[in-house]
């Protein structure tokens, strides 16, 4: 867009555009938002097309009230683990508000993510160009549940432990490597202080950093090859139906090719088609 | 699908991008919308149904019910289904063949169905697939929603105890055997096997407390008790359905 020149610019407005320039002549990032924010999207997506984003803000919500129970939080098996999520939970300022939202957000981001997945699986937007999208979406399913699974543990009361005790006996009857997963992530032979504090990194370093890469890498595949268009979209009804009469056209003048065919007036099989329609 | 088919597509994609709208605002207007609204509710949800703080941990006391949260249900139903059936389908089945199958099909299913079809009503296979597997999921999630904790404190419908299988049975109902094993229609019908008439297997009482100590998985080990309990809760569980009944 070519604009008029109508004097001198606001010096901060100026000094403003100077950095962005400066930044941009470094690092592309007026490209790379174009790129990202203003790509066109096919017309009419639909609601069930916002379920990923959805999953996305509530693994950031996830991150946030992660971060401020780690604030609190002791992972020690020897008094420390059980008694700071009681200090949390009764006395810690709104502590009861963010252990719930953590808690509530992990069975609502399940929700969220096996929606998406469905929505996907149902409309084929895994197929041709988008399979790798369908992948890295699979492997970020598979962490969310192991988030839910290693954070159960960490409350540290009865019913967590023991069923933390029997999900660790599972991993650990696979056959041949079982063993050594098992002692993976017991952190030895027994469930002891080791095993919490393994599964508190591991639920708080390693399946978040793991998410974050998948959602990046999920991201840039979205953005590259674009969100797909519903199946039933009016455009796409509208090419169908072309299609259609397209077809039909052609089986009647082959129809109309055959020796001894009787030729009807033109116009009929159009009108009474139409009426059809 | 064939070259010619993803050119197509790609044709068509095309057109559909030409013809569409910029990102933003208006698919991050809807996305806003609904990822505001979710937040909200699981805001709500947190005040409404605020969490608790349940019991410390007791390695020591196994009297316990090993439930997990509800998204693995499913699991633990799969657990239950297998465990009272160790000859044909062993538990491997539900601790490792069904659940790794699921998971392989689930990462490589792009690459099973190619074809270029998009629409619901032909793609059956596909559609029935969802269908079946969200049915089972939900019908599977539902059972472990509903099933008894049914933890035997009162005491065990079984005759012709002597003293060393009432001790037994003492141990039995004091480590929460009963909320994996069904005993004469008490206790949760899993993820264990009912052990009703379970001294018709004839075990003697070495094989047992080696059991005890170290079973198969997922069963927890119960290596901690004293060496007396060990043999009371062995007599007891080798004499259910012979001795005792």
């Amino acid at each position: 867009m070519t604009t008029k020149d109508i004097g001198p610019k606001n010096p901060v407005q100026k000094s403003a555009d100077a950095t962005i320039d400066y930044v941009d002549e470094r690092s592309g990032v007026k490209t790379g938002t174009r790129w990202f924010l203003f790509r066109n999207i096919p017309e009419g997506t639909s609601w069930f097309q916002t379920l990923g984003f959805t999953a996305m803000v509530v693994f950031g919500m996830q991150a946030i009230t992660g971060i401020i129970l780690a604030m609190y939080y002791v992972p020690d098996t020897r008094g420390g683990a059980y008694e700071s999520i009681q200090r949390i939970t009764e006395e810690v300022t709104w502590g009861w508000l963010v252990r719930g939202m953590h808690k509530w957000g992990a069975s609502v981001m399940i929700i969220v993510v096996f929606l998406h997945m469905a929505r996907v699986f149902i409309w084929g937007a895994y197929k041709y160009p988008r399979e790798l999208t369908w992948v890295t979406g699979a492997f970020l399913l598979l962490l969310t549940m192991f988030m839910g699974l290693t954070g159960y543990l960490l409350v540290w009361d009865q019913k967590a432990y023991w069923a933390t005790v029997v999900a660790v006996n599972i991993f650990a009857s696979a056959p041949i490597v079982g063993p050594y997963i098992g002692d993976i992530l017991r952190a030895g032979p027994e469930f002891g202080p080791a095993t919490l504090s393994r599964f508190y990194s591991i639920h708080m370093l390693v399946i978040p950093g793991a998410i974050a890469t998948f959602i990046g890498l999920h991201l840039y595949f979205i953005v590259r090859l674009g969100i797909s268009e519903p199946p039933w979209s009016k455009r796409r009804l509208r090419i169908e139906r072309d299609e259609e009469d397209a077809r039909r056209e052609a089986a009647r003048e082959r129809a109309k090719a055959l020796p001894g065919a009787v030729t009807y007036p033109a116009t009929w099989p159009a009108k009474a088609e139409e009426g059809v329609r | 699908m064939k070259p010619a088919d993803k050119k197509a597509y790609d044709r068509d994609y095309a057109l559909a991008k030409k013809t569409g709208k910029p990102f933003f605002p208006y698919a991050i207007f809807k996305d806003t919308i609904v990822a505001g609204l979710t937040i909200v509710g699981i805001i709500v949800l947190a005040i409404v149904v605020q969490v608790e703080v349940g019991e410390p941990v007791n390695p020591a006391t196994t009297d316990f019910v090993p439930r997990p949260e509800w998204y693995f249900y499913f699991a633990f139903e799969l657990l239950k289904i297998f465990a009272n059936q160790d000859v044909l389908t062993p538990v491997i089945m539900a601790t490792f063949m069904v659940p790794n199958i699921m998971i392989i099909l689930l990462v490589v299913w792009p690459f099973i169905d190619r074809g270029p079809e998009r629409r619901i009503w032909k793609r059956p296979f596909a559609m029935g697939m969802i269908v079946i597997v969200t049915g089972m999921l939900c019908y599977l999630t539902y059972l472990g929603a509903n099933s008894p904790a049914g933890v035997a404190s009162q005491g065990l419908p079984v005759g012709g105890l002597d003293e060393a299988g009432t001790a037994g049975m003492q141990v039995f109902m004091n480590n929460g055997c009963g909320s994996c094993h069904m005993v004469a229609g008490v206790g949760a019908p899993g993820p264990g096997p009912d052990l009703t008439n379970f001294g018709s297997k004839g075990w003697d009482e070495a094989k047992q407390i080696a059991w005890l100590k170290a079973p198969n998985p997922p069963m927890p080990s119960y290596a901690s008790l004293p060496p007396a309990d060990l043999e009371a809760l062995a007599t007891f569980v080798n004499g259910l359905g012979t001795k005792y009944k």
